[in-house]
This record gives C-alpha cells, sequence and structure tokens, in this order.
C-alpha cells in the first residue's frame, strides 16, 4: 500500500503514484485507490459525457484501450486496467483525471493550476492543457521559487483562501525540458510511449499554504496584446470557473455559485488576474521579470 | 439545438475565406469586421479544448491512436452540447459550420473518426486546384514548392502529429491531396455539397448561397452581397497586413496567411516540371474536379 497527500486529502492506493507526495500512513486515509474489475456502465445514469456517466454518486470514466475508472462518493476509486495495459501507464489518469474528479464529487473548489512559492505565498497559473502551466513553474523554479503545485490544486476558501497541492514534482514536455535545460532533473516518462516526464524540481514545498496571487494564462495574438491585468469580478469569476480542473463538472454537479463565491473571496484576498504573454520560449525570460515587477507591484515580494 | 455541417477542405483550399464570409453574414448591427474575432463555435474539429473539456480527459496524455478511439463518441457529443457555457450560442440560424482538415477516415473497426451521421448531418467540401495548392502550401508552411509538392503527393500526411511537445490539436490525417477529395466525396455516411474554390472567387454571392442553401439556410442576396464585399480578399490582406492574423504560420515572424488567393497563379509560380510531377499524381482527381490537366511532354523538355 502507497500512501499520499494530494490536494489536502490522504490517499491510500494501492497503485503507485509517481510525483505524489509520499507521507506516512494514516489511520483513516480520506480517500481510497483499489485496482477492481469495473462494469462497462452504470445503472439509472443522471448526466453523462461521451466517455462517462453519472449515477448517484458513482462516476464512471472510460478510457477505451487505456483503463475504466469508478470513482465512488469522493472516497474511493476503482481502476480496472483494459487487457494488456500496464497499471504504471494507467498511473497518471488516477493522480490526474479520477482524483480531481473525486475532489469534484466532495465539492472542493478545484483548479486546474501550476504553482510556485513566493515570499511565504502559493502563486497559481492556470489555464488549460498545454497553455504552458509547468513550463512557467519550471522556469520560474531557476529563479529561485520552489514549486507547490503542477497540475491541480484545491483552494478552500472558507476563511483566507488555503491552496493544498498535487505533489511535488513537474511533468514537462522533452521540448521544455530541452530549453529550459533541464535533462538532469528529468526522471521517468509520465506514460511508456509520451515523451513527457516527470521532473525534480531543484526546490519544492507542497504543504498547505495562503494564496498569493492566481494568473490566468493567456496567448498574446493580433487583438490581445502581452501583460498583466486584473479583470472585473464577473469576468474573475468566469476565469477562475472555466480554470476549474474539470469545469464541465462545475456545471454538471451545480457548483456555479460556489465557485463565484469562491472567486469573490480569492479576488479580495490575493488578487486575479490575466497573464498574456507569447507561447514562445525566447519570450520566457522578460515574461518572468514581468512577473516579478508585479509581485513587488502587489506586495508578495519585498 | 443546432444542426452541425462540416466544412471540409485540404488546408490552404478556401476554408477560412469561407468561414471569414460566415463571420461577415452574422455581423450584428454596429460591429465591426475583424478577421482576429472569429467566433469560437466555427473552431476546427481536432482542436483539443473541446475534446479535453467533453471526454474530461487530457488528450495530451493519450497516444494519437488513443485520443482517435474517443473522437467518435467526442463528435457525436459535442454535436448536443454547447461546450462553453460562457459563450453566446454563436451558430448562424441554428447551424453551426465546423471547420476540419482531416481526411474523412475510419478506426480499425470500421468507425466513421468524425463520428458519422450523428455528428453532422452532411458536409461542405471546398476543393482547389492542387497546381495552385502547392505554391499556397509552400507558402504556410515556409518550404519551397517542391516539398509542398512532396506533401500533398504525401499518402502517410499529417498535421500536429509533433511528440516532443503538445501542439494545440489533435493529430489529423490529411492523406495525399487526392486521396484527401476521395475520402470526403466518396464516404457514404454524409450527404455533400462540393466546391471549387475556383468557382467561389469568380462567382462568390451565387456559390456561398448554394453552399448555405444545402445547409438549409437561405438568405437574401443582398445580404450575402453584403458579406462578400465586406470579407473581400483585399479587406483580409489589408487587415493581416495592419494587424496580423492569428492563423498565420510562422510565431514571431508570422508569413501572410492572405497571400495572392489567385485561381491559376500556378501558370507563373510553378515550373513546368513541377505542374508534371503534380499531374503525374493526381490527374485522376483534378479531372473529376474539372481541372483540366495541361499534360504532356514539355514538362520533361523544359525541365
Amino acid at each position: 500500500m502507497f500512501s499520499y497527500r494530494v490536494a489536502g486529502l490522504s490517499v491510500a492506493s494501492e497503485i503507485e503514484l509517481p510525483g505524489a507526495l509520499v507521507v506516512a500512513e494514516p489511520e483513516a486515509p480520506d480517500a481510497r485507490v483499489r485496482r477492481a474489475a469495473t462494469p462497462d456502465s452504470v445503472e439509472g445514469a443522471t448526466t453523462e459525457g461521451p466517455n462517462w456517466s453519472l449515477a448517484g454518486d458513482r462516476f464512471l470514466l472510460r478510457i477505451p484501450d487505456v483503463a475504466r475508472f469508478l470513482i465512488i462518493g469522493g472516497v474511493e476509486i476503482l481502476v480496472d486496467p483494459a487487457p494488456g495495459v500496464d497499471i504504471a501507464d494507467v498511473a497518471i489518469f488516477v493522480a490526474g483525471t479520477a482524483l480531481g474528479i473525486l475532489l469534484h464529487q466532495r465539492g472542493r473548489i478545484v483548479m486546474h493550476a501550476s504553482g510556485v512559492r513566493v515570499g511565504k505565498k502559493a502563486v497559481l497559473f492556470c489555464g488549460p492543457s498545454g497553455a504552458g502551466k509547468s513550463t512557467l513553474a519550471a522556469a520560474l523554479t531557476q529563479r529561485g521559487y520552489p514549486v507547490v503545485t503542477d497540475d491541480f490544486c484545491v483552494v478552500a476558501a472558507d476563511g483566507a483562501p488555503i491552496v493544498h497541492p498535487d505533489g511535488r514534482q513537474l511533468k514537462l514536455w522533452a521540448r521544455s525540458i530541452d530549453e529550459l535545460a533541464l535533462a538532469e532533473q528529468r526522471a521517468g516518462a509520465v506514460r511508456a510511449r509520451l515523451e513527457k516526464f516527470y521532473v525534480e524540481p531543484p526546490a519544492s514545498r507542497p504543504e498547505p499554504m495562503p494564496l498569493g496571487a492566481i494568473y490566468g494564462l493567456r496567448e498574446a495574438r493580433p487583438g490581445l496584446t502581452d501583460g498583466i491585468e486584473r479583470p472585473n469580478v464577473v469576468d474573475a469569476a468566469k476565469l477562475l470557473r472555466r480554470n476549474a480542473y474539470r469545469p464541465l463538472l462545475v456545471h454538471r454537479l451545480g457548483q456555479k455559485s460556489d465557485y463565484f463565491l469562491a472567486a469573490a473571496k480569492m479576488a479580495n484576498a490575493a488578487g486575479i488576474f490575466w497573464l498574456t504573454r507569447p507561447l514562445d520560449f525566447a519570450f520566457l525570460p522578460g515574461g518572468l521579470d514581468a512577473l516579478e515587477a508585479h509581485w513587488r507591484e502587489i506586495g508578495l515580494l519585498g | 439545438m443546432s444542426r452541425t455541417f462540416w466544412l471540409a477542405s485540404y488546408p490552404k483550399s478556401g476554408n477560412t475565406w469561407f468561414r471569414m464570409l460566415l463571420n461577415a453574414l452574422a455581423l450584428k448591427d454596429g460591429e465591426s469586421f475583424d478577421i482576429n474575432a472569429l467566433r469560437r463555435r466555427d473552431g476546427i474539429a481536432s482542436g483539443r479544448a473541446p475534446f479535453d473539456h467533453l471526454t474530461l480527459v487530457e488528450s495530451g496524455l493519450l497516444t494519437f491512436e488513443e485520443a482517435d478511439r474517443l473522437r467518435p463518441a467526442f463528435y457525436r457529443a459535442q454535436a448536443h452540447e454547447n461546450w462553453d457555457e460562457d459563450e453566446d450560442d454563436d451558430s448562424l440560424s441554428g447551424v453551426r459550420f465546423v471547420k476540419v482538415h482531416d481526411a474523412y477516415t475510419r478506426l480499425p473497426d470500421g468507425e466513421p473518426l468524425l463520428g458519422g451521421r450523428e455528428a453532422a448531418e452532411g458536409a461542405i467540401v471546398i476543393v482547389r486546384d492542387p497546381r495552385d495548392l502547392a505554391a499556397s502550401v509552400a507558402n504556410h508552411n515556409g518550404v519551397s514548392i517542391d516539398r509542398a509538392i512532396g506533401q500533398i503527393g504525401n499518402a502517410k500526411a499529417a498535421l500536429a502529429s509533433g511528440t516532443k511537445q503538445q501542439d494545440l490539436q489533435l493529430r489529423h490525417s490529411l492523406l495525399d491531396w487526392s486521396s484527401h477529395v476521395a475520402s470526403w466525396l466518396d464516404q457514404p455516411d454524409l450527404p455533400v455539397h462540393w466546391m471549387r474554390y475556383e468557382d467561389m472567387r469568380r462567382d462568390p454571392v451565387r456559390h456561398f448561397a448554394e453552399a448555405l442553401a444545402f445547409a438549409g439556410l437561405t438568405l437574401p442576396e443582398a445580404e450575402l452581397a453584403r458579406a462578400v464585399a465586406t470579407a473581400d480578399f483585399d479587406a483580409l490582406r489589408s487587415q493581416e497586413a495592419e494587424k496580423g492574423f492569428v492563423e498565420a504560420a510562422g510565431k514571431t515572424n508570422p508569413r501572410p496567411f492572405f497571400r495572392r488567393g489567385r485561381a491559376g497563379g500556378w501558370r507563373d509560380e510553378l515550373s513546368a516540371e513541377q505542374v508534371a510531377r503534380i499531374e503525374a499524381k493526381h490527374a485522376d482527381m483534378m479531372r473529376r474536379l474539372g481541372y483540366e490537366p495541361v499534360g504532356g511532354n514539355e514538362a520533361g523538355e523544359s525541365s
């Protein structure tokens, strides 16, 4: 049995989850991951997608030729690899999508974000897959900011917003590893047939900490110039909801108002911004300078 | 609920111009035409973001083949779902036109990659003379015309097929140009309306109207004429020269996307030998579409 802490939950798993934060075995874990046969469909589905069904507290996710996942009541994940598939090749979907769905089931505010520690607070970078979240976090670690989270995190906004990170390693494509000269930190492949790898950051602080700022990442393009701007509260709420780990679930599980309230608190306590920049390695150093200047401006850096 | 039609073509065949016309048509009073503000629902079928959104799975963690396995169900679901609830309904009178450069292919189990009849009601297929295509592809990709001829003749050609980083789009197979066109014209799942880019250039109002009528949309000719004037090729080109274009290739040094837009430009851009090579490979499909090969021996003599 493996024990991890992921986004504020203690997780007992039969399957090794590379990249996750290993902790001592808890007496009563919040969630369990087991390898078990799952049904092909669930009875009485109330909401469905192309490859998933939700029936009450049972959420069935199908990835053909890879695995099926049954996520139950925010406490359990059953993993059923397709015939001939190595369990190690499925682990990334447990550590990401399945745990993310479980957190959505628990009604948490789950952000699709990477993050680094600036001063004593977490700065998050949100965006869909491919927006450059991990690359930006990796580049910032090279300027001395420890990694807080890579792919998602929970933000608890009951009082002052607190970030609960997903793990301690970054996941980067071969191109980013080359561009950032991180070959020596490279660990195993995220999946056997992909050129995306776990990368050991020079420093990481995968512990709960106050939220400092959230940046939504956008690519600069004609009509959208680079820079940092603060959206109004309605757009900030939209930014937050669109960058939920799985925005469709926020919608289908009726959690929009939760995200709206959380956005208001986060905008108040920390600040929600758009960060627009060219998606090009050549612009990275200048972009980091601009971010550091912004952190001084908003008081995160002395 | 809106109805979906594919707007299918080999790249650089006039697909974007058609989408510009649709957007010009959809302009509301007081809105000005902006080539960089194409409506989201006119996005491309191979875009990753909508796939990730609806399947809850990051396509970047799937191999190309694994992603393809999910694509038919994804397109069927997408036809029934506004994938971004914050966006207005951007369909044109209830019709979504979705750009697609994929050839019409099937998975190993025979299922159509694009989801068949449940994912779309029909396909508007735009074709272009492959001799003009070669020059346009060369400019777009920043390669020689010879290389472009190689690409349009390559049965395994695919876009977004890199493996060192995550492309914004899913890999999409083009096949070679003749096979691409044949895959759409000859598939048995969907009704097809095909049109030549050259005819669109010659008489845009008429051919635009015919394509829209195929999708069940009948619009007053004055409205169509206004859209055609608004998204006129010179207007597209001058907007791009002034502000750049989102979809131009070459990030830091973009190459013009709207270049000449001419029909028959190949006569002064291609050598006789290059023309002969294209015709040798694609003559059958060219004849089928009404592009007469100049053929013959002069090619060999001049090379």
